[in-house]
């Protein structure tokens, strides 16, 4: 499908944002490219909205430029910015059909009747609506809600999309299949899109490039294989991958981190009197209590489908290890957990960056 | 001894829970039936009856429709519907006018309507056609009205007036403006103050003596104006004054229809590029149609109870023309004539019923139905 | 949809854009911003001048109003208290132990009436202390009656909102025949009243008993729901002449049950519907779970409705509250001269043949709206977080 406008550029120039006391915007710094999708991920008051309702100019940022396309939009009226947007709730009108919510930001701008059917039949028909064009909102399922909105947002081609978790609302099965077609049609359209999330999946199977927040602050830009691979930070490490990476507290000197009960060799050479050792629970292997890192027992034992996942209780905490499906340990017997020394990171315990 | 009061009392406890389905309801049934019910229906007796105090009691006496008959056709009729003499022309061509509007209108329903539907159909349009024949006879005509129009004219465009401005208000407070929540306290005081303040205060403020406007009259050159000496005049000021206490109501209320509009709603129309006009005329009026009609039939069934105010402001004066029903029957059972008093308070009863009834079924269930269907 | 079509740059903008478009969302245009605190600003002072010219007329003595108008204390003239003082003072016989009889009087009825309402009043004085008089009786009459309107109508709404109802339309029919001959014997036939009723109720009961079975035809709780609050549409006009009889016939005219009876029964329609919807919108597995406790339904609604709905409870009863304040047509007709309400006492100085003294007048109705402007302020409060609202929706 060939795209109707070559995407355009948008930036976030020392942005800030602050109601009343309340910073929720530190300081945002932000290029994103022509086409590309941007993933803002980030937990609740992360500060990941309130940077795509700027973008929007629902909010007006307290400091700083919006530039879309080139051009400081700042303090341009959202209908002037040639943006869409899709609401968490969809925000679909209840008063009218399918076909007049869809064809509502031309018959605003005055398009005539004629044109706008087209538009709304082609708009309809690229998210598969085609038949319920006169229904009312309150006749359609989840899934359907949401490519209404979709299409309201694709048909007048803006310069850029924004989506405000827009997946959040659906089951899990459905939730799969929007990303999938999501992925897919934006890639179609080469429209640059921002996308706000807090569910990671989403964030590493759509973005090209994901921004990671915490507390308004950025903490990562970069692609998802960076982010997972090459996390910038503790908060990052953490906060991407599922079950979350395995956090071991001791010092580094040289290139051996002391443990409360060992000596774990790490890549990372440096000197911390108190660090961070993180190691994800693929990079970690269930042996023998003899042989391993790090001593433990088995805490629970969870078979999950493709790999078992076995909960370890240590001196430090519990750890999670991924382990073969047909692992079979039982509760309570001590084992050995061996570490892989490529997947080890350390960050610093203050603060939380990491040392390389 | 001790035992058996505890299972005494625990009885008594059982049996109230037993009966809790009875208890909870009767004492509120009971009172509307007493209260409410049963003088509703005693009033036919007063309404088709001649009423005498005697040494023993009350004495009835059996009139059939007597006094229905003064007020619509005999010698009280000027008092209710104003005085019918001559049809003039403009009121011919109303009258003709709206009964075909009102006949079409019966016309088309012919096909849909129940039998049900259809007697209130024509129960309704044989109002309409009653009120249009007595506007055209007496208002159109250039004769004094009576109590039926007046309080028709308080209920229709008093009720419209303050909707307009009421929603208005609220429209205005429901923008991102500085000060709003001063605005929403003021504005909202009227509602609650009593009527008879209300009424007392107006009557010194509207003072065409020694009241405050009288410079701003003497600047217009109406300082001898004198509001209450002229029907018209005396009728607009009452409507104003009711204005002032109700259009507070619609206002609350269409202030919260407003601002329950989701915000969602707005801002995606903001981003599409809906200039405020677009906005309010395709996404939030047609989600407040159903609180407007309907906050507009519960001020008219107020309003046709309107009573406080032409009493203390003008006494129903000058002659009659502020009077309302409600206050025509007050002055009938004052004068000790009490079968003609309810009389008249029935007129009123069937001229709500009618009135708000028709309102509701065509109008407020029709917005209902399309919002939720 | 073309480009050409959207403006990027401020600069762009005319002067004609700048003024009527708003600088961003969430704020307005400069235009609108002037216009919409211009009308704003008009509205209010057209609400709050009546009020002001209330009070401050209640501080002018006669000349101050008759040479008038004037409109700023201590610039247009000076401000004395004469109006006021005449409320407490123009009565000779008004001193400290004639209120604190009065007083006495009221809690003694008051009591009387709780008790049983056969027992005679104390008649009171109604030349003394006036004003006293009739503020004691407002706020008496007016917080009882919404207690027990509050009470009964809160009761009822939770039953129709929770418990299923089935009434038999023919045993409707079947009180309203015997309602209607009841009426006749008594009006027609010299039957005594409580002869003809007691004889009614023994029948209906005896007959519902037996053909209650029979009938077929019975109504929900919707149709309960919709016929009390479709009482409000009932002018009380209609029902006020045969009220004022049957008080009469019982002995109960110019007494304060009268007037609780009849403000509770007027604004019951509100309560039950407000309530109703406040009930209705609970989340029945807390009384779900209470049942299953053990709890009676008494318990329950006591224990744990109620205070769940505290909030639209509080509204409610100051709804009431200020209606029953303000109540006027009802007062009109059931009380004279013992049980005279403020706007009673009101209607009838303003109806005085001596001409009205503009002055004493604006300071008794100051005291009459001052409580209610306090409980509006409060009552806005509530309304602002859309309590009505959902009532009305509903």
């Amino acid at each position: 499908m060939a795209s109707g406008k070559p995407g355009v550029p948008v930036s976030f120039d020392k942005v800030q944002k602050s109601f009343g006391a309340v910073r929720v915007l530190e300081e945002l710094n932000l290029q994103v490219k022509p086409g590309e999708f941007l993933v803002l991920l980030g937990a609740s008051g992360s500060g990941k909205t309130t940077a795509l309702r700027i973008l929007s100019g629902l909010e007006t940022a307290t400091e700083g430029r919006v530039r879309i396309g080139g051009r400081d939009v700042t303090d341009v009226l959202p209908k002037y910015r040639d943006i869409s947007m899709v609401f968490q709730s969809y925000a679909l009108y209840p008063h009218k059909t399918v076909a007049e919510n869809i064809g509502f930001p031309l018959k605003v701008r005055k398009v005539n009747q004629a044109e706008q059917d087209v538009a709304i039949r082609e708009a309809a028909a690229q998210v598969q609506l085609g038949e319920l064009l006169h229904r009312y909102p309150r006749e359609l399922s989840g899934g359907q809600k949401q490519r209404v909105a979709l299409a309201r947002a694709i048909i007048r081609r803006p310069s850029v999309f924004l989506m405000d978790e827009p997946l959040s609302n659906l089951d899990a099965k459905l939730r799969g299949h929007m990303r999938a077609e999501l992925k897919h049609m934006q890639e179609s359209f080469g429209i640059t899109t921002i996308y706000v999330t807090h569910d990671q999946i989403e964030a590493m199977t759509l973005a090209h490039r994901v921004a990671i927040l915490e507390k308004g602050v950025l903490q990562q830009l970069a692609t998802p294989a960076e982010i997972y691979n090459n996390p910038a930070n503790l908060f990052v490490a953490q906060f991407i991958g599922s079950p979350p990476m395995n956090i071991i507290e001791g010092a580094l000197s040289g290139d051996t981190f002391q443990t409360s009960d060992g000596k774990i060799k790490t890549p990372v050479k440096g000197k911390a009197a108190k660090a961070v050792l993180g190691v994800r629970p693929e990079d970690c292997t269930v042996t023998s209590a003899a042989k391993g890192d790090i001593k433990g027992e088995i805490f629970t034992n969870e078979l999950i489908g493709d790999h078992t996942l076995v909960t370890v209780k240590t001196d430090g905490g519990l750890m999670a290890v991924k382990a073969a499906k047909e692992y079979k340990g039982k509760s309570g017997e001590a084992i050995g957990v061996a570490l892989l020394k490529s997947g080890l990171y350390v960050f610093e315990a203050e603060g939380g960056a990491r040392l390389r | 001894m001790m035992e058996l009061t505890a299972r005494n009392t625990e009885s008594w406890g059982e049996w109230i829970d037993r009966h809790s389905r009875t208890l909870f309801i009767a004492p509120a049934v009971s009172l509307i039936l007493i209260f409410a019910i049963f003088p509703t229906f005693y009033s036919i007796v007063f309404a088709l009856s001649r009423v005498r105090f005697s040494a023993n009691g009350l004495q009835f006496r059996f009139v059939w429709f007597q006094n229905f008959y003064k007020q619509l056709f005999g010698n009280d009729q000027v008092h209710f519907l104003g005085k019918i003499e001559g049809l003039s022309a403009v009121g011919t061509v109303f009258l003709a006018i709206a009964s075909a509007a009102v006949l079409w209108w019966l016309y088309r329903s012919v096909r849909t309507a129940t039998w049900v539907g259809m007697i209130g159909r024509l129960i309704s349009a044989a109002t309409a056609i009653f009120v249009s024949w007595i506007m055209g006879a007496t208002l159109l005509s250039g004769n004094p009205i009576g109590t039926l129009l007046t309080t028709l004219f308080y209920v229709t465009i008093g009720c419209g007036l303050q909707f307009f401005i009421g929603t208005g208000l609220a429209f205005l407070c429901s923008q991102p403006i500085s000060g709003k929540s001063f605005f929403r306290v003021v504005f909202f005081i009227p509602l609650m103050i009593t009527p008879l303040g209300v009424g007392f205060a107006m009557r010194m403020v509207a003072d065409s003596s020694k009241g405050p406007l009288l410079p701003l009259l003497d600047f217009i050159g109406a300082g001898n104006w004198i509001w209450s000496a002229d029907a018209w005049s005396a009728r607009f000021v009452m409507m104003i004054c009711d204005s002032w206490q109700w259009i507070p109501f619609i206002f609350i209320v269409m202030l919260a229809a407003l601002e329950n509009v989701p915000r969602d709603h707005v801002e995606a129309a903001q981003v599409d590029g809906a200039s405020s006009v677009q906005i309010f005329r395709e996404i939030i009026w047609p989600q407040i149609v159903p609180v407007a009609v309907t906050v507009l039939l519960i001020r008219m069934i107020e309003a046709f109870k309107i009573v406080d105010l032409p009493n203390i402001m003008t006494g129903g004066g000058p002659g009659t023309s502020t009077e309302s029903m409600t206050l025509h029957s007050m002055y009938i059972w004052r004068s000790n004539d009490m079968g003609t008093s309810a009389a008249v308070a029935y007129l009123l009863l069937i001229l709500t019923v009618v009135v708000c009834a028709s309102f509701f079924n065509y109008v407020v269930l029709g917005q209902l139905r399309k919002a939720r269907a | 949809m073309s480009e050409a079509s959207f403006k990027f740059e401020k600069a762009d903008r005319s002067l004609m854009e700048r003024l009527f478009e708003p600088p961003a969302v969430g704020k307005m245009s400069p235009a609108a911003n002037v216009v919409a605190h211009l009308l704003l600003v008009l509205w209010s002072l057209f609400v709050l001048f009546p009020i002001y010219w209330i009070v401050i007329t209640s501080f002018k003595d006669a000349a101050a109003v008759n040479l008038g108008p004037f409109y700023i204390p201590f610039v247009d003239f000076q401000p004395n208290l004469d109006a006021w003082r005449m409320q407490f003072n123009i009565e000779p016989n008004c001193d400290l132990a004639a209120i604190a009889r009065q007083v006495g009087l009221l809690l003694y009825n008051t009591f009387a009436f709780v008790v049983s309402p056969i027992v005679a009043l104390q008649p009171m004085d109604p030349q003394i202390c006036k004003i006293y008089h009739a503020f004691t009786n407002s706020i008496v009459v007016s917080i009882i009656s919404t207690v027990v309107c509050v009470t009964v109508g809160s009761m009822a709404a939770y039953a129709l909102a929770r418990i299923q109802y089935k009434p038999k339309f023919g045993n409707i029919m079947m009180f309203v025949v015997l309602c209607l001959l009841v009426i006749a014997a008594t009006s027609y036939s010299g039957v005594p009243w409580w002869a003809s009723t007691a004889v009614a109720l023994a029948l209906f009961f005896l007959l519902a008993r037996a053909f209650g079975k029979h009938f077929k035809h019975t109504l929900g709780n919707g149709d309960i729901l919709f016929w009390i609050i479709s009482q409000r549409i009932l002018p009380p006009i209609v029902v006020i002449i045969p009220v004022y009889i049957m008080f009469q016939s019982v002995g109960l005219l110019d007494t304060h049950l009268a007037l609780i009876i009849m403000y509770a029964v007027a604004n019951l329609p509100i309560v039950v519907w407000l309530m109703h919807d406040f009930f209705a919108g609970l989340p029945i597995e807390l009384e779900e779970s209470a049942q299953l406790d053990g709890a009676t339904r008494f318990a329950i609604f006591w224990e744990i409705v109620l205070p769940l709905t505290r909030p639209g409870l509080a509204a409610t009863t100051l709804l009431t509250l200020i209606l029953n304040w303000n109540e006027y047509l009802f007062a009109v007709f059931l009380a004279f001269a013992n049980v005279q309400t403020m706007p009673i006492m009101v209607a009838a100085k303003n109806a005085g043949e001596k001409g009205i003294f503009w002055w004493e007048m604006s300071a008794i109705i100051v005291i009459m709206i001052g409580p209610v402007i306090i409980m509006a302020i409060i009552l806005q409060r509530f309304i602002a977080r859309g309590v009505l609202l959902g009532a009305v929706k509903g």
